[in-house]
């Protein structure tokens, strides 16, 4: 009996408890084509994972995660979306799994959350996109409020994405006209409505001209052929760090875990590179058509108080937008 | 008195126990999603609350969403008339060339999915039109599409339910008699007199029930509204409801379902005033030869002029989808060097969403369609044992989930089943919710085909069976089974075509796996890879142009008036 136990222990031991398999379900607000080619590199990694992963604009990303948490079947193991705020709040709901080994040598401690339940994997920074037939070329946030852009401008909505709403919360609090701005916007005939894709559409369709965006969207279309020219205005631009968290609901912890590690580690870090993010470990390198990392103005914004007035800042910014 | 051929299955099942199952399933797919509604709307909390019901509709954007939708779906309806209209005089009762064409593509808008349509006259005008572009024809930069906001709705909406209105005008004017219009013509009237002062007059109940049916149909209509208004925040009430219901999550339930009551209620008025105008319209007048009007010297020019029509609303969006996939980024020129077939390799082959919603969205509309063509049998031959009057009432009940716009029974679908329900646990998130709405809502649709067919079968038959000593059982499966087979197949890919098609319900109703092919497409086009979406587009266009061809082949085994176009 003691032997059959001990062989049974054995044989439990034996077997490679890091190798992940199984399901894994990512909610991601990722465009469609980076969240398959970083699901593609996972499991290439990882062979013995499969991975089903959704993609929507974080606001809309979370309300179907609510959802499904009200009909006591949250359905992903990992979230890997646009900003820290909201990672937080679910944190501080109970709602991550702290992964306190997680390989995070080689990057800012800055950007990890002290109780390592969610991962900075970017840095993604929202500035000025413009159609390369534009009259003007805007240098500054103050020239989206000019004549020239009457009725040419448009942006992304905080209802569809996390990184408009860190966007909106950044510049009303640096900007010395705080929420003035967005009315002189509003005055100026600047639509906010969708996500970034929405934006990049209408600019590089020549819909509108001008628009505020996520950085890696025009410098991709733009190495494309697409006729968009990206601008990080003197002002500064916003930051969010796109971080993946798992969920203490994961059914697949084990796998998560190595999706963790796969996005931060060289490997992952350099496929951002190549879909053209900014990375979050320096020693992969930028992406072509990025000036040098300490050139760009990030400014600085307040994470617990964006979370403390989230649904505030959503409904003052419909308002003033007339939505 | 007759058996009827209904009365076998009562000597199979015994009398009572098919009724009370037939009951119970219409109660169940029918009747329970819109009480339940109900129930959020006006007693959120559990008790009878009118006050906050009245006060979430008073809301500012909810009654500029309201004036929107009314707004919309009324003009739209306007132009659907005047597309709808003189197609369906010319086709019933003129001799103008190519009426058999010209008869089944005006109805194609209809079996194409609103979301695709919307998708290709985007692509169509702007600055950003592929094929525009090539001709250099393109406005520049900066130029809003003209397509977006109020204007384009009311445009698409005048398009994708025109059909409706041929349909139903059609089928008034086929049943107008001849000797009144040879008796105005002898008595010296001109036929354009004769057009408008005996046919117009007989046409009353058509007239307003095709309104009524394009207008409800405007109402209800999500995936134009979505791609043309929301991008500029121009809202209609299902995508108001859409837009807060995937912003906020489950904490706005109780505001939604007040505002599907809205919406539903305006779709049910649209749809009893079409059932008022309908009711007894038609049956006062003896038939005959069907009228008809000699075009003459005008027929070449009126031909003409009905081609153009066509190609404007059908062909030149087409190409404009087809061009748009074809081109690597929005805004890139389609030439030989730039045209790429990375789209569709990207959307067929590579994006496992993309695949996934294929096979998702064929095996939902599948097992729909093939549920409800086998239920939907014994469910008319029940039916029939009922009295006229509680036929119509309990086909009512029936119409309903279709009746009100597919974002309502999307809201009504999660109000049921997001909370665990004993033994089946909750369904939100899983495919089994998708597919339980679907059977709902077209649970009509396979049901009329299939009813007709099972009224048109002769007592004689069952009758000559019986006597011959074929058994209850027996009769039904030799005999009643063949004869509606047809029908109920019919029935099926009607079904399957209208979900395949759909992305009101699914909107709100998909989960991670359970994605379906009008949902990856309104994804990716939010995700701005248009070029992607127009891929899926063109795919699906292809395999609903298929699904029509293996329809139509089928059509000489059916009954007559199954098929719009025969």
């Amino acid at each position: 009996m003691r032997l059959l136990l001990a062989s049974v222990l054995l044989a439990a031991t034996a077997l490679p408890s890091f190798a992940a398999d199984g399901k894994l379900v990512l909610y991601t607000s990722q465009p469609n084509t980076d969240a398959q080619q970083t699901v593609d590199a996972f499991k290439a990694a990882n062979p013995g994972v499969e991975v089903e992963w959704v993609r929507d604009g974080t606001p809309k990303i979370l309300a179907k995660l609510r959802a499904e948490i009200e009909a006591g079947q949250p359905q992903p193991d990992l979230l890997l979306i646009a900003d820290v705020v909201t990672m937080e709040g679910l944190e501080q709901e109970g709602r991550l799994m702290a992964y306190p080994e997680a390989k995070v040598e080689g990057i800012d401690p800055a950007l990890i959350d002290k109780d390592k339940t969610y991962f900075s994997t970017k840095l993604i920074t929202t500035g000025i996109v413009y159609n390369t037939n534009a009259p003007m070329k805007p240098t500054s946030w103050a020239d989206l409020t000019k004549p020239e852009a009457k009725g040419q401008v448009v942006m992304p909505s905080p209802l569809t994405s996390g990184a408009a709403m860190i966007h909106t919360v950044t510049l009303t609090n640096n900007l010395s006209e705080g929420w003035d701005f967005y009315s002189a916007l509003a005055e100026n005939g600047a639509q906010a409505s969708g996500g970034n894709g929405d934006v990049l559409k209408a600019v590089s369709g020549g819909d509108k001209l001008y628009g505020m965006i996520v950085d890696f969207m025009p410098m991709r279309e733009k190495a494309k052929g697409a006729p968009v020219e990206f601008v990080f205005p003197s002002e500064g631009v916003s930051a969010v760090t796109e971080p993946v968290a798992i969920l203490s609901t994961a059914k697949n912890p084990d796998a998560a875990k190595a999706f963790v590690d796969f996005v931060l580690s060289e490997e992952g870090q350099k496929l951002a590179v190549s879909q053209g993010y900014i990375p979050v470990r320096e020693d992969a390198g930028l992406p072509a058509g990025y000036p040098e990392r300490s050139t760009i103005k990030v400014l600085n914004y307040d994470a617990a108080e964006a979370l403390k007035n989230d649904m505030a800042n959503k409904e003052k910014f419909t308002d003033v937008m007339a939505q | 008195m007759r058996p009827r051929p209904g009365a076998v299955l009562g000597r199979v099942w015994g009398d009572w126990t098919p009724v009370i199952l037939v009951l119970l399933l219409i109660g169940i797919l029918s009747i329970l999603p819109m009480a339940r509604l109900l129930l959020t709307a006006l007693a959120p909390g559990g008790a009878l609350d009118l006050s906050g019901f009245f006060e979430r509709l008073t809301s500012s954007s909810t009654q500029r969403a309201t004036w929107h939708t009314l707004d919309t779906a009324f003009l739209g309806a306007v132009v659907a008339m005047a597309i709808g209209g003189p197609f369906a005089v010319a086709i019933a009762m003129t001799d103008l060339p190519g009426r058999k064409p010209l008869g089944f593509l005006i109805l194609l808008p209809l079996m194409i999915a609103p979301q695709v349509t919307a998708l290709s006259w985007l692509h169509l005008f702007g600055p950003s039109s592929t094929l525009l572009g090539m001709f250099g024809l393109a406005p520049p930069p900066g130029t809003p599409n003209p397509v977006l906001g109020r204007n384009g709705i009311i445009l698409l909406y005048g398009v994708q339910h025109a059909p409706i209105v041929f349909v139903t005008l059609r089928a008034g004017l086929s049943r107008i008699p001849g000797d009144l219009v040879e008796a105005a013509r002898a008595s010296g009237s001109t036929q354009l007199r004769t057009l408008l002062t005996i046919v117009l007059p007989l046409m009353r109940p058509y007239l307003i029930a095709a309104a009524a049916l394009a207008f409800v149909s405007g109402v209800g209509n999500f995936g134009i509204p979505a791609l043309l208004g929301m991008p500029v925040n121009y809202l209609t009430l299902p995508t108001l409801i859409y837009q807060r219901m995937s912003s906020f999550g489950p904490g706005v339930l109780p505001q939604m379902a007040s505002l599907s009551v809205l919406i539903a209620a305006l779709a049910l008025t649209g749809v009893a005033l079409q059932g008022l105008a309908m009711r007894d319209g038609g049956a006062r007048y003896a038939g005959g030869k069907p009228a008809f009007f000699e075009l003459g010297s005008w027929r070449i020019g009126l031909a003409a002029f009905a081609w153009a029509v066509i190609a404007a609303i059908l062909v030149l969006p087409t190409l404009a989808l087809l061009t748009t996939a074809f081109v690597p980024a929005f805004g890139v020129p389609l030439t030989l060097e730039t045209a790429t077939l990375g789209n569709f390799a990207e959307v067929l082959t590579r994006q496992a969403s993309t695949i996934r919603a294929f096979r998702n969205s064929i095996l939902l509309s599948g097992s729909a369609a093939m549920l409800l063509a086998l239920g939907v049998v014994p469910v008319a031959l029940v039916l029939q044992r009922f009295s006229r009057r509680r036929q119509r009432l309990l086909q009512g009940a029936i119409d309903l989930p279709y009746a009100v716009p597919g974002i309502v029974l999307a809201i009504a679908c999660i109000l049921l089943f997001l909370r665990p329900l004993p033994v089946i646990g909750s369904l939100y998130a899983t495919a089994a919710i998708i597919l339980v709405a679907y059977l709902m809502r077209f649970f009509t649709l396979a049901m009329k085909p299939v009813t007709t067919a099972v009224n048109q079968i002769p007592a004689d038959l069952t009758e000559a069976a019986a006597s011959a000593g074929a058994g209850p059982l027996r009769r039904l499966v030799t005999i009643v089974v063949p004869m509606v087979a047809p029908a109920a197949f019919a029935g099926a890919l009607l079904v399957f075509m209208s979900a395949f098609n759909e992305l009101t319900v699914s909107a709100l109703l998909w989960s991670s796996g359970n994605e379906t092919l009008g949902v990856v497409l309104f994804s990716l086009e939010e995700a701005g890879l248009g070029t992607q979406a127009a891929a899926i587009a063109v795919a699906s266009i292809a395999v609903v142009v298929a699904m029509l061809a293996v329809l139509d082949r089928f059509s000489a085994k059916l009954p007559g008036g199954v098929l719009p176009w025969r």
